[in-house]
């Protein structure tokens, strides 16, 4: 019984499945074209809501397969962000490498420190486990604060992209849609292989799952790490974006709970609820910051938005829908 | 009538219901076991009608009076106690402390008092061990303990989950005959028991559930004797009580 | 500074520490809630704190006895609102540290949002004054605000020892389901217990106020640190909390006068990967649920 949702009609589904190949083709073809469009109005606002939109579903989504499939929450996630931030920067600013190269060599640097921290934390459950993750994340935190090599807590500038400056958004969107296209597919990929569905197995019950045969300790720390690439992919990208690398930057805890919030808005566990909670977050942020102004009150609607969700649909919008039986089918990527 | 069943369903969280409209009638001052085989919904059924678990469907009434859906202080309240598989004790207390905790809904410190003298009189092992912590005492020992707290409130019916569960044949015997003096105490006894022959002959009348609802009902000597339920129920947990 | 200076000094943080964990292992034991917001309610009794002394000069010691209470009866409400709706949930657990994740947030955002970044400390005239006593120097706001840790902690202990309520609170902590069989009103006790351990939040706000400064975003810190030693004392466990602050706040010590204050607080966070890779149950706590 790992997926009790999957009950709809089976006979339907290859037609259902086309159709949705074709939307989902016909949106990411808009989303490639889309900077060809110079003459957009707010061309340059919406590039860069594109470049957020697509990190933040490849940070989603990523924190959904340890999270979400595996069920266990990092909230220090955003320290594999920080980190191949970081390591891209660096390499940049010592060795003259762009980071549009270095950005998968930041992503399999954190999927190996993924490794490592998953052997030291998996021997915790439930919220001993949370708590390792937050204390990581602080750990991380002052360490950077520290290390004078990479100015501490100032932070170091980076050398501006070598682009001319009407076209200098164009390569970070599409390095953004690439990670983000890359990691939904890693995430449908597990979500249908027998991984995942060990994942999902020792979701529910970790002991009926150890017992059944499935290596917990394995699967949990390869999720933990698969989860880590494509966050240190788009921290790499990120920084680069911003040619600025600074502690306060990646290693915050908003940055985190945004995984979170994300992830759980949208349906935690199902492979489309981090791309839709990362839609409507960043909705939401857009409105608040056009109603509040940049202020403290945006991390007050986060907290406020997540505390309802949790009470009142617990499942997300792609789980609450599909518990109903109203899940379009170009949402079901199950 | 001291307890009266109709219909009752009920089960853990969005889980299907163990209980599938169940009913049966407890009379009062007389013995009970309930058998059936694993996931038949014994246990369930004590929960339920203790209030650990809420019905979804049904009533339950003691002496006339529903309680389905009250909290389980206030069925203790009633008269209604209830003795888990697990002995439910308070590892870090002291016997004394757990036997207090037992007459925790009794405010009047006499009285309080009188129950725990009468309790150690009952129960000389335990004046002995007065001070020992509970998490210390042999399994045995922590069943008397669970049995004899529930001396603290003077119940009219106690429910007891498979009291002979991991102990030694001796001590099992024990455990009977303390039950038997409660018995003579006037109280009603609901067990339930995983060994049937052990619970039934021990029982003046017998339930048989399987399935979440009840199936038969006797005089407990006759369920033993009747080759049917003996094919159907009994066969397999005959045996094993007779390990 | 010598090793005697850095163990008092140490030892006084240890009681402080101990302090604003009680009410964390507390609601842990009773109710197995992992309360990401404890040092937001920490941060808030510190403003508390501050605007009693700004605005009324209360000293921090007078404000103590309005904050408790008006902590539990906050702490009571807060138990009521959001707990009861997912209490049968069987991921309880987790959702308790994420919906405490979302009140953490929303704290720190209305802090911020009406007081500011501005670091901010309560200055009574004791703050900055020390005993010397030979070759060392007690500072006095430590020291008072150590022994007041010290003296509640002792008023915790003696009432779940002593009164009835906490009979029924280490009741329910040692064995839920044995409570609810004795007829402890479980639902009533988790309240209580809430409450407890947000007065206990409340008075550790206030007495931090004076010896630590402090901003909106200053509890990610402190819960860490909190968090860390309540592991290593065992989840739930109040004696273990104890023994974890004072070890903890006197090894942070130690590291801040041998290598750099900033790096003090990484002990806690070493400390906590140890434990959880040699024992994860802590010193004195059960196996946590899975």
């Amino acid at each position: 019984m790992t997926a009790p949702t999957d009950t709809t009609g089976v006979p339907a589904r290859p037609r259902r499945r086309s159709s949705r190949g074709v939307v989902l083709g016909v949106v990411l073809l808009v989303a490639i074209a889309l900077p060809f469009f110079r003459g957009l109005p707010a061309y340059n606002y919406v590039l860069q809501l594109g470049i957020v939109l697509f990190m933040w579903i490849a940070m989603t989504s990523s924190w959904n397969i340890v999270g979400g499939f595996a069920g266990y929450i990092s909230l220090g996630h955003n320290v594999f962000y920080g980190i191949g931030g970081y390591l891209s920067g660096l390499l940049l600013v010592y060795a003259g490498w762009s980071p549009f190269a270095t950005a998968v060599l930041a992503g399999l640097f954190c999927l190996a420190l993924g490794v490592g921290f998953g052997l030291v934390t998996f021997r915790a459950h439930g919220p001993a486990f949370i708590i390792s993750t937050i204390a990581l994340l602080l750990m991380v935190t002052i360490f950077f604060d520290n290390w004078e090599f990479v100015g501490g807590s100032n932070g170091i500038s980076m050398p501006l992209p070598p682009f001319p400056v009407e076209w200098i958004k164009v390569p970070f969107y599409y390095a953004m849609l690439v990670s983000a296209v890359g990691s939904v597919y890693l995430a449908y990929r597990i979500a249908h292989s027998k991984f995942g569905l060990g994942l999902r197995a020792l979701a529910q019950d970790e002991t009926k799952a150890e017992v059944a045969g499935i290596d917990t300790r394995r699967f949990k720390i390869a999720a933990f790490a698969l989860s880590a690439f494509f966050v240190g992919v788009v921290g790499a990208v990120w920084a680069y974006s911003l040619s600025y690398l600074r502690p306060t930057i990646f290693f915050i805890i908003g940055v985190a709970a945004n995984m979170v919030l994300m992830a759980i808005i949208g349906g935690r566990g199902t492979v489309a609820g981090p791309v839709v909670g990362a839609i409507v977050l960043i909705a939401v942020n857009e409105l608040s910051v056009v109603l509040f102004g940049a202020s403290e009150l945006n991390i007050v609607v986060t907290g406020v938005i997540l505390l309802g969700v949790l009470l009142f649909f617990p499942l997300g919008i792609v789980g609450t829908l599909r518990e109903h039986g109203k899940l379009p089918a170009i949402l079901d990527w199950d | 009538m001291l307890l009266d069943i109709q219909n009752v369903e009920a089960g853990y969280g969005s889980a299907p219901p163990v209980l599938r409209g169940l009913s049966l009638q407890v009379e009062d001052n007389r013995s009970y076991c309930v058998i059936g085989p694993n996931g038949a919904g014994k246990s369930t059924l004590l929960k339920t009608i203790v209030g650990i678990l809420r019905p979804r469907r049904g009533t339950i009434r003691f002496q006339g009076e529903s309680i389905e859906g009250l909290r389980p202080d206030e069925i203790l309240q009633k008269g209604i106690c209830f003795v888990p598989q697990d002995r439910s004790l308070f590892p870090e207390m002291t016997v004394q402390e757990n036997l207090r905790m037992g007459g925790f809904l009794i405010r009047d410190r006499r009285l309080l008092r009188e129950r725990l003298d009468r309790v150690y009189e009952l129960f000389p092992i335990l004046r002995d061990r007065t001070n020992q912590v509970a998490g210390t005492l042999s399994g045995g020992q922590q069943q008397m303990l669970a049995l004899a707290r529930t001396l603290m409130i003077e119940p009219k019916l106690l429910c007891v989950d498979e009291p002979s569960l991991g102990l030694a044949p001796g001590i099992v015997d024990q455990v009977f005959e303390t039950l038997t003096e409660f018995r003579k105490q006037g109280m009603t006894v609901l067990l339930v028991e995983q060994n049937a022959v052990r619970g039934l002959s021990w029982a003046d009348w017998g339930f048989v559930l399987d399935l979440g609802a009840l199936r038969f009902e006797g005089p407990a000597d006759g369920i033993l004797e009747n080759p049917q339920i003996r094919e159907l129920y009994l066969g397999r947990l005959a045996a094993r009580g007779e390990e | 500074m010598n090793e005697l200076q850095v163990l008092i000094l140490g030892l006084l943080l240890g009681g402080v520490y101990a302090l604003m964990a009680s009410g964390l292992t507390l609601l842990f034991g009773v109710m197995r809630v992992v309360n990401l917001a404890h040092a937001a309610f920490i941060v808030v009794g510190a403003y508390g704190a501050y605007f009693a002394f700004e605005l009324l000069g209360l000293d921090p010691f007078v404000a103590l006895g309005l904050i408790m209470p008006a902590f539990f009866l906050l702490g009571m409400g807060l138990y009521r609102l959001l707990f009861p709706r997912i209490e049968g949930s069987p991921r309880f657990g987790e959702m308790t540290v994420l919906m405490t994740f979302g009140l953490a947030l929303i704290i720190e955002g209305l802090l911020a949002f009406y007081f500011t970044g501005i670091f901010r400390s309560v200055d009574p005239p004791y703050a900055t004054q020390a005993f010397i006593l030979g070759p060392v120097f007690v500072p006095r706001a430590q020291l008072y605000a150590s022994l007041t840790s010290v003296v509640l902690l002792m008023g915790l202990w003696a009432f779940l020892r002593m009164t009835r309520t906490g009979y029924a609170i280490r009741a329910t902590m040692q064995n839920r389901v044995a409570a609810q069989v004795v007829g402890v009103n479980v639902r009533r006790i988790s309240t209580v217990s809430f409450g407890i351990g947000m007065a206990l939040a409340g008075a550790a706000g206030t007495l931090v106020s004076f010896i630590f400064t402090f901003f909106p975003a200053r509890h990610w810190q402190w819960i860490a640190i909190l968090l860390a030693l309540i592991v290593l004392g065992g989840m739930g466990s109040l004696k273990g909390a104890v023994v974890g602050a004072v070890v903890l706040a006197v090894a942070s010590s130690f590291v801040s006068d041998r290598i750099g204050p900033t790096w003090a607080p990484m002990t806690f966070f070493a400390a906590l990967f140890v434990t959880l890779m040699v024992r994860p149950r802590g010193l004195f706590g059960k196996e946590i649920d899975r």
